[in-house]
């Protein structure tokens, strides 16, 4: 059983931007096809049109040499077309089960029989009457491709799966995805990280800017030569200086405990570290383990105990976010467009939101908006952001100029400590580049950073130290040269190293 | 790059062969968000003379007495002021909500309770005369709208109850206090059992401006909200954490703003404008406290504030065309024989009419000609 799926000349336009710009593939089935790009390359909207979701302005699809008309997600259900989404779809109340069956119309029997089939086939070991909530990322991923499998697809769009899954099961999802492979589905993996690519796939597709860039084989690509392709430039490769050991000890976390009284959130578990002059401590895990509690406890959004947190010889745990500020702290939170900036908001106003004392952005209770508008204006030139309007509304920056915004209004005051959470989630190579350069400078300058963040490759580019958070517990800390991804990988997953 | 786009929209759009296309603008356009009111206004008069032409009317005739018989001498402008001042203030408390994402819409509620309370304040020097009465008079008002709005806003902050439904509610309860007070313990002992309460003393009721003109000094109430609320919006660091608290609640929170002492300020603000709307109506026209102490000003003073797009001087031009709406259902009743209720069926046209013209704010409709 062949499949021969083809897509060709693709356009897709926003208001704004070219979404696709004339994209043409073909796949077969019996290989594994990546599809590789940056964010807002135009992959996501083309696995969208695929999957029935977005309706393409130009453009035709084949599957076996027949024309397809995918005007919703139920006509690529019906074609055989599944889909994993980067984000689940399940409801978490519901036991696997109810999840699975709930948009089928086969008898309960005969379906539970088909799903038991289906794993024992492929080794998938979870228990289908318990809530979905009290599954792992990387089972609840096997549930939403159990729940496509039950079709019998020809075709599975993975789309960036990996990204809330440890190094063990992503090893695992890439074995259950080659077996797919060899059993004539055909496979779409949707990434933009090119390991995975070099490890998984047989053939690479890149898209740039809407466009598709090149079609290779693996064997001929290395990752150098993809990086290459996917930004358009020539990457340089920024390394860190080995930090001088400094013994200045800047702040010192003792016996932080937080119980939340929301279900949904993670309680922490007698935390303890400190962080020196001019390092960079980094706090590695999966989502959800209890650092935007940490974050925010940390920036004082969640009051501590008092004594909890010495900074500078000061305890604070007792203070807001503003009143830490003034004894030199940063803060640069994860969600951007809701927390970090207001995008209804002119550049200016944004920058008004870093209110310390010496600013005199506000006297007497009036805003002074000459003082603000000078600020605004420095901070644009001194990092990079690339607009000279800062009358701009900041939903008009793009993600990677809001970070430089956000990044600089809180370093513009020198601070002692950054603390950063995500700070380059869902942003392009080159303003990562240009972030971790900041991060990197400031700590040459002695300043201190703590780097809570998800991405291994990114911590471990940066940290001087690491420690792994797991269900509100932290790990103990090690130095950075003696840590490996895999290392932490068993970390993040709650395993133990010796 | 953007020319080019737009060219290749327009370029598809050939292809389908549409007449019209709709178009989502990349930026909301500021001129339509200060045209769209006065559109809204046209197609509510447009649709009005039609309802008034299928109930066989003369549109021109009909509008003409609901729209200018009723403003065209001295005492009907004047009527038009004492109608607007009301609107106008609650308006302007309510934009402090509105702006922060608080959705008060119990205005109705804050006037009627703050209409109690300085009413039973007034009833306690009903037999007495003196400066300092009228004062204590207004602030008990302000005071009582106040207690009545930061019931929905505690129960918001601390009990994440929805503020859209308890405010609506209370209404109907501070409505009932009030039926209850009129006909039971604060009704007339000499009143013959109607149920309305004793007379203010003079010394309670807000001036008269003009001889013979009902307009009274509420106005000056009014209108130094207006320059407050102006004033606090644009200048203030209070203005600036209410709008970043109207936007993101965790941005308030992560800025250090002490997000839910906001959310009652707000409250706090709008319940007092209701209230002191309420003084108004009792100190002013009516001078006693009765069943009917405002025809639902605090639901109307809603439509004004978004007519006036929540911004100070807006909210003076919409209290003003609103107003016209309660007089000329007044006059249309009298001349033509049409229920007074047209007046509110114009109301909620103008508001229909607004929220769907602010469809323009986002998109913009392209006309193009046939092909071939």
């Amino acid at each position: 059983m062949n499949t021969n799926l083809k897509i060709s000349n693709i356009i897709k336009i926003y208001p704004g931007c070219i979404a696709n710009d004339n994209v043409s593939l073909e796949f077969e089935s019996g290989k594994i096809y990546a599809l590789l790009g940056e964010n807002g390359a135009g992959k996501s909207t083309l696995v969208k049109i695929l999957s029935g979701v977005i309706i393409p302005d130009q453009g035709k699809i084949f599957l076996n040499k027949n024309i397809l008309k995918l005007n919703s997600p139920l006509d690529a259900k019906k074609n055989d077309i599944g889909m994993v989404f980067q984000h689940f779809n399940l409801f978490e109340t519901l036991s696997v089960f109810e999840n699975l069956i709930i948009d089928s119309d086969e008898t309960k029997e005969n379906l539970r029989e088909k799903i038991e089939l289906i794993m024992k086939k492929y080794n998938f070991l979870i228990n289908l009457d318990v809530p979905v909530l009290n599954l792992s990322a990387g089972q609840k991923q096997k549930v939403e491709i159990i729940r496509c499998l039950i079709r019998n697809p020809k075709v599975l769009i993975m789309d960036e799966p990996t990204s809330v899954l440890t190094e063990q099961e992503t090893s695992e999802l890439f074995l259950s995805l080659k077996k797919f492979s060899e059993e004539g589905i055909l496979i779409i993996y949707i990434t933009h990280k090119l390991k995975e690519v070099i490890r998984l796939c047989d053939e690479v597709a890149v898209m740039r800017k809407g466009k598709l860039v090149s079609v290779s084989e693996i064997k001929n690509e290395n990752i150098e030569s993809l990086a290459n392709k996917m930004v358009g430039q020539n990457l340089k490769t920024i390394k860190k200086k080995k930090a001088k050991t400094s013994t200045d000890q800047l702040i010192k976390i003792t016996n932080l405990n937080f119980i939340s009284e929301d279900p949904f959130e993670t309680n922490l578990n007698n935390i303890n570290f400190s962080v020196n002059r001019g390092e960079c401590l980094g706090i590695a895990g999966i989502s959800g383990n209890g650092q935007s509690e940490l974050f925010q406890i940390l920036s004082g959004e969640i009051i501590s105990n008092k004594n909890s947190i010495e900074f500078n010889k000061n305890y604070i745990g007792d203070l807001n976010p503003q009143e830490r500020r003034e004894y030199l702290m940063a803060f640069s939170p994860e969600d951007r467009l809701e927390q970090a900036a207001i995008p209804q908001m002119k550049i200016f106003e944004n920058v008004a939101l870093n209110n310390f004392k010496s600013s005199n952005f506000f006297k007497n209770g009036l805003i002074n908006e000459n003082k603000i508008k000078e600020h605004a204006k420095k901070i644009i030139s001194d990092f990079n952001v690339n607009t000279d309007n800062i009358e701009l509304k900041s939903q008009f920056l793009s993600g990677g100029n809001l970070q430089k915004l956000i990044i600089g209004r809180e370093l513009i005051t020198s601070p002692d400590l950054l603390i950063c959470f995500n700070p380059t989630w869902g942003l392009d190579v080159g303003a990562i580049n240009y972030i971790h350069e900041t991060l990197i400078k400031i700590n040459e300058q002695d300043k201190s950073i703590i780097l809570i963040s998800t991405d291994t490759d990114e911590l471990l580019k940066l940290s001087d130290k690491i420690s792994v958070i797991h269900k509100g517990k932290l790990s103990k800390i090690m130095n950075a040269e003696e840590v490996t991804s895999e290392k932490l990988g068993v970390l993040m997953g709650g395993g133990e190293i010796d | 790059m953007l020319k080019k786009l737009l060219q290749k929209n327009l370029e598809c759009l050939w292809e389908e062969e549409k007449l019209i296309k709709i178009v989502k603008r990349d930026q909301p356009s500021r001129a339509i968000f200060f045209l769209t009111p006065v559109l809204a206004i046209f197609l509510t008069l447009f649709a009005g003379g039609l309802i008034f032409y299928i109930l066989g009317f003369k549109p021109f005739e009909a509008l003409k007495f609901f729209f200018i018989v009723p403003i065209a001498d001295m005492y009907g402008f004047s009527e038009l002021l004492l109608k607007a001042t009301p609107l106008c203030l609650i308006a302007i408390g309510l934009s402090f909500c509105f702006k922060s994402n608080n959705w008060n819409i119990g205005a109705e509620g804050q006037l009627t309770f703050g209409a109690i309370v300085s009413g039973g304040v007034a009833l306690l020097f009903y037999n007495q005369e003196g400066f300092y009465i009228l004062p204590i008079v207004i602030m008990a008002g302000a005071i009582g709208g106040m207690l009545y709005a930061s019931i929905p806003a505690i129960l918001k902050t601390y009990f994440n109850t929805n503020e859209i439904l308890v405010s609506l509610m209370l209404v109907y309860v501070s409505k009932l206090i009030l039926d209850y007070l009129v006909v039971g313990p604060w009704s007339n002992p000499e009143g013959f059992n109607f149920p309305e309460t004793r007379q203010f003393s003079d010394s309670a009721r807000l001036p008269i401006l003009f001889e013979g003109l009902r307009i009274h000094a509420g106005i000056f109430l009014a209108l130094a909200a207006v320059v407050a609320s102006w004033f606090i919006f644009y200048k203030t660091y209070l203005g600036f954490q209410m709008k970043v608290s109207g936007f993101s609640l965790k941005t308030a929170k992560y800025a250090g703003y002490k997000g839910k002492k906001m959310i009652i300020l707000v409250f706090l603000i709008s319940g007092a404008c209701a209230g002191l709307a309420g003084v108004g109506e009792i100190t002013g026209p009516i001078g006693q406290l009765h069943r009917e102490v405002s025809p639902d000003y605090g639901f109307t003073a809603i439509i004004v504030a978004f007519l006036g797009r929540l911004h100070p001087v807006g909210i003076i031009f919409a209290s003003l065309i609103v107003a016209i709406t309660y007089l000329g259902a007044e006059t249309a009743q009298i001349f033509m024989q049409i229920p007074k209720y047209t007046g509110q069926v114009f109301q909620g046209m103008i508001l229909f009419f607004l929220l769907a013209s602010d469809y323009l704010l986002f998109f913009k409709i392209k006309f193009t000609g046939l092909k071939k």
